[in-house]
């Protein structure tokens, strides 16, 4: 299976696009079903029993420094846990993502992953570049996934609403994240953050 | 398949010294006798929503049981986490393969002698195969638990079709028995010179490929069990969805090693089986192993899409036909290659010595000198199967192939479809009939029938309506689809056919009770079929009785003889055979006791069919009924004569019989969106005497409507990673009352020679004639454009694409006039 397109930020530099995707809490934060995204390499992870921690700032609240230590790291896998729900089917997928290439200056991102759960499986390539338009900036995106049972058996024409709704909410709910930082950025903490990347 | 045959001691009872029944002409004999629409005494329960199915069973302290399955259609299993789904509440246990093989139990024989996984250990062949099994103290925790079962896979490339399952470079999908290729076997009948040199000699040849898809018989009760071993007793007991309870024994037997005589197998209600219900699946053996080991009963009972993805499918054969004819219609030989799909195991559930079942009937109901053909069959990841569904082992796919391929002809040589037909029949005069593959025919007439579904269709008048519409452009073209079929059902004569080396007989028991009511017990069961009913007539007329005081039980190991099922039309052929000699039997000491009633000697007692007494040759006033003899053979028993009346019979049939159908299909198919529209389907059924002509016609209207089905809407599809994409009701499309036409049934009469009361059976002719005819008409109302096939299932998107190729296809749009000034619209 396909997916893909883009995304149109507003009032939104692609470099501070590029911080803000970086994020691993913002991304979750946006991204609905999302329980946590946590390096798989942290001592005792595991899926049963990780509790993440609640309420980490995000831009712009957060202090830049944590954020930029937590960023994306290109060669690290990281784990989520994802609860989807198509139609009758809410399968819960363990997920682990490893950040194939990160591109500072073309701001463009690459990523693979599976996910398991009971009665689905998946497997993804996905990227992303962000560019800059005269309005702000563009993030276009792309994925190819080979969907195993339960989920895939419902066919794409169950699925698409369902990614095409995900997607969607995940991008609007980044900008809007990206519009509070914007308008309360009076002291550059995007600019900062951007040179400890 | 010759009608050489091993005279068995009950053959003399075959031919009735005393008449066999005439039901055409006497109808019965008033009390429920043959050829009576008597109704249905299972009825009253099924209305009444009191039938007894499994899931109604409820057993104290029962378990229930939830497979965990695989996501993936190809995959090493790298290993099964148990314990998260072991801590919970509720959860009983947890089976893997490892549990089973401590009882031997972790595979199980099909019925081809290959061996499937009962809970997969290391690498799984289809996509929801069974992989552990979680039993708790109700369903849903069952269902919760099974969800926290994790399995680990690594998953590999899948092979879901038989094509790319041929190439050298294919992933194989059974490296546990060696194999380093798909293929499974290669078959081969006739005469291959033979039918080289007919078709070097033809005037014309003609050659088509159709596929016929992949189904699922989709019966509305899913597969299920109550397994309930008995430790005091060490019995095993269980309740299940079969069409083979005995049968279903001795394999449980052989698999488990539990005497046979410790196994009793009940099948009460079923919900329809189709062929689905004649193998074993894993969730019986893992129920039966999970009571054994807890000591508790067990129920397993599917969902739908467990059902649809994992259980029998039917059909999936890639066919290409081949015809050779003289320029006049003369059929000289036909010719086919067959690819089969027989998904991840070779578990096809058919008896007969053949690997391809019965599909060498391909010459149908043709006098052809010459035929051939070869099949190549092929393992891949998709659920095992290919023979369930309303078919008698394949002849299904051999009468599409030959009733598709004489429309191709007569296309080809723009004869009219029922002129090639008619010019090709095996004639009435001809039969016991010897076929090119090697069958034997016992009765037809197939002229007449033919000639009877033309007239009563107006059919010339359909030709001229199709023409007037061509020449008008109308926006619905008309087709006329014909299908003469000859089916061959009654598996089977012994040396032919048998289960895990029994051989298919059947079997009945009559016993008369002093005040002369009747139990009959049958080694046949029903799934809807009627034989509540159907087998009490067969008694009722054989020995004068009312159809009311004849009560019938089946599905019992434990009280009915031995008897191989109901499946492949088979019971009234069968194990309607064994009701009228066990019947015969019962009559014969009838006669020595109604001799010794009337102080005259045995063979100066005669017996009248119609009003079922007895009497003394040429004095019908000094008789006696079946009723009265019964109390004698009781009460005053003749000195020679052991007490009681009763007798058994295990009927092993000389032959086949085949039934046969003239059908015709009216279709319109409307050019603007590639809708069909069944406008008439017309189904006349030689299926000998009939017992009972309403169940008979309600055999035809079910059938039809899974004809329909078959040819309009349904496919088990895949996509390419493997997944069922087409596992559930929500995507595996089965007919409604909506979709279903008036349906106009008729008949002739052609009686079995060789059966007892003349009778072929029918509960498959219906599915196995009628998709041919719907995509006859379908053809045939685009062939003037040069369509000469449409794979199943035609739907509108399919049908337009071939009217848009053909340059049929009508713009909606095309003939409105939009005003778009609105000149005219101003003036409101």
């Amino acid at each position: 299976m396909e997916f893909g397109g883009d995304f149109e930020l507003e009032g939104v530099p692609p470099a501070d696009a590029w911080v803000m995707m970086s994020d691993p809490i913002a991304v979750r934060n946006a991204l609905k079903g999302c329980r946590y995204i946590t390096r798989m390499d942290d001592p005792g992870f595991g899926f049963e029993d990780y509790e993440p921690e609640e309420g980490l700032e995000t831009l712009p609240e957060a202090d830049p420094a944590v954020v930029a230590d937590r960023a994306f790291e290109a060669g690290v896998t990281y784990a989520a846990l994802m609860q989807v729900g198509v139609g009758s089917v809410k399968p819960r997928f363990e997920t682990q993502i490893t950040i194939e290439e990160r591109d500072e200056e073309a701001h463009r991102m690459v990523a693979s992953g599976t996910g398991n759960a009971s009665s689905s499986n998946f497997e993804m390539e996905s990227w992303m570049t962000i560019g800059e338009t005269e309005a702000g900036s563009r993030i276009e995106w792309g994925a190819e996934a080979d969907v195993t049972g339960r989920i895939a058996q419902l066919g794409s024409r169950v699925i698409d609403p369902v990614a095409n709704k995900i997607v969607n909410g995940f991008f609007t709910e980044i900008e809007q994240q990206m519009t509070d930082v914007e308008a309360s950025d009076e002291g550059g903490v995007t600019q900062r953050l951007r040179n400890m990347l | 398949m010759s009608s050489d045959t091993r005279e068995k001691p009950d053959a003399k009872y075959r031919h009735d010294e005393d008449g066999g029944p005439d039901p055409e002409e006497h109808g019965g004999h008033g009390r429920g006798g043959m050829g009576e629409e008597v109704k249905r005494k299972e009825d009253r329960r099924f209305i009444t929503g009191r039938g007894n199915y499994v899931d109604d069973v409820k057993k104290d302290g029962m378990l229930h049981c939830e497979v965990v399955r695989s996501p993936h259609a190809h995959a090493e299993v790298k290993n099964i986490k148990t314990e998260r789904a072991e801590a919970m509440d509720g959860v009983v246990a947890v089976l893997t393969a490892e549990d089973l093989e401590a009882y031997d139990l972790a595979t199980m024989p099909t019925l081809m002698d290959d061996t499937q996984e009962v809970l997969v250990k290391d690498k799984v062949k289809f996509q929801s195969q069974e992989v552990a099994a979680v039993i708790a103290e109700d369903r849903y925790l069952a269902k919760d638990g099974a969800e926290k079962v994790q399995v680990n896979y690594d998953s590999r490339e899948p092979v879901v079709d038989a094509e790319t399952a041929k190439r050298e470079d294919a992933p194989v999908v059974r490296e546990d028995i060696d194999q380093e290729s798909n293929h499974i076997f290669t078959w081969e009948t006739g005469d291959e010179a033979a039918t080289r040199e007919a078709f070097e000699a033809a005037d014309v040849t003609v050659e088509e490929d159709m596929y016929y898809q992949r189904l699922h018989p989709a019966p509305i009760e899913t597969c299920g069990c109550v397994a309930d071993w008995d430790q005091d007793n060490e019995k095993m007991t269980v309740h299940m969805t079969s069409q083979a309870p005995h049968a279903h024994r001795t394999l449980f037997s052989m698999v488990s090693g539990i005497p046979e005589h410790k196994v009793r197998i009940v099948s009460p209600d079923v919900g329809g089986g189709f062929g689905n219900k004649v193998p074993i699946y894993p969730g019986y053996v893992i129920a039966a192993a999970a009571s054994y080991v807890l000591e508790q009963p067990v129920k397993w009972v599917e969902e739908r899409s467990e059902n649809i993805q994992t259980t029998s499918f039917a059909r999936d054969y890639d066919m290409t036909g081949r015809i050779a004819a003289t320029e006049d219609g003369e059929i000289t030989a036909v010719d086919v290659d067959v690819l089969a799909n027989h998904g991840a195991y070779n578990a096809a559930a058919q008896p007969s010595k053949f690997p391809a079942g019965f599909f060498k009937i391909f010459t149908g109901s043709y006098d052809i000198d010459a035929a051939h053909g070869e099949l190549e069959a092929y393992y891949t990841n998709t659920a095992p199967g290919g023979i369930a569904y309303r078919c008698s082992f394949r002849v299904t796919e051999a009468v599409y192939l030959i009733e598709r391929m004489v429309k191709v002809l007569a296309q080809e040589l723009d004869m009219d479809p029922a002129e090639v037909r008619r010019k090709n029949f095996i004639p009435e005069d001809a039969f016991p009939y010897e076929s090119a593959t090697g069958w034997t025919y016992d009765s037809g007439d197939y002229h007449r029938a033919l000639d009877k579904a033309l007239e009563s269709t107006n059919y010339h008048d359909l030709r001229e309506e199709q023409q007037r519409r061509i020449e008008k452009d109308d926006d619905k073209l008309l087709g006329i689809g014909l299908s003469t079929f000859t089916e061959i059902v009654g598996a089977g004569p012994g040396k032919q056919c048998d289960i895990a080396g029994v051989e298919m007989f059947d079997s009945a028991e009559i016993r008369l009770h002093p005040t002369g009511k009747a139990t009959v017990r049958i080694g046949v069961q029903t799934q809807g079929q009627g034989h509540e009913t159907t087998f009490a007539q067969i008694v009722a007329e054989e020995l004068g009785l009312d159809v009311d005081d004849v009560q019938v039980e089946h599905g019992d190991t434990d009280t009915e003889p031995y008897g191989l099922g109901t499946y492949a039309s088979r019971s009234t052929p069968v194990g309607g055979a064994a009701t009228a000699v066990a019947a015969r039997k019962v009559r014969e000491k009838a006669k020595s006791i109604a001799a010794n009633e009337l102080e005259v000697a045995e063979e100066d007692v005669v017996w009248d069919r119609e009003s079922g007494q007895f009497h003394v040759q040429g004095v019908p006033e000094q008789s006696l009924s079946i009723a009265d003899i019964a109390g004698a053979s009781y009460m005053n028993s003749p000195p020679d004569q052991e007490p009681g009346l009763e007798a058994v019979d295990y009927y092993d049939p000389p032959n086949m019989t085949f039934p046969f159908g003239a059908y015709v299909c009216v279709v319109e198919v409307d050019r603007e969106t590639g809708e069909v529209d069944i406008r008439k389907f017309y189904a006349l059924d030689d299926c000998g005497n009939r017992i009972n002509p309403m169940v008979v016609e309600g055999q035809i209207h079910g059938g039809l409507a899974q004809g329909i089905g078959t040819a309009m809407m349904e496919h088990v599809s895949y996509d390419d990673n493997g997944n069922v994409t087409a596992g559930d009701f929500m995507n595996y499309l089965l007919p409604t009352a909506m979709e279903i036409p008036e349906m106009e049934t008729d008949y002739t009469v052609t009686p079995s020679p060789h059966h007892p009361i003349g009778a072929k059976g029918v509960g498959e002719s219906p599915t196995v004639g009628s998709p041919p005819a719907i995509v006859n008409a379908v053809v045939d109302a685009m062939e003037h454009a040069g369509v000469s096939h449409v794979d199943m299932p035609m739907t509108p998107d399919r049908v337009w694409g071939k009217l848009e190729e053909a340059g049929l296809a009508k713009d909606p749009a095309e003939d409105l006039e939009l005003d778009i000034d609105g000149e005219e619209a101003a003036g409101d």
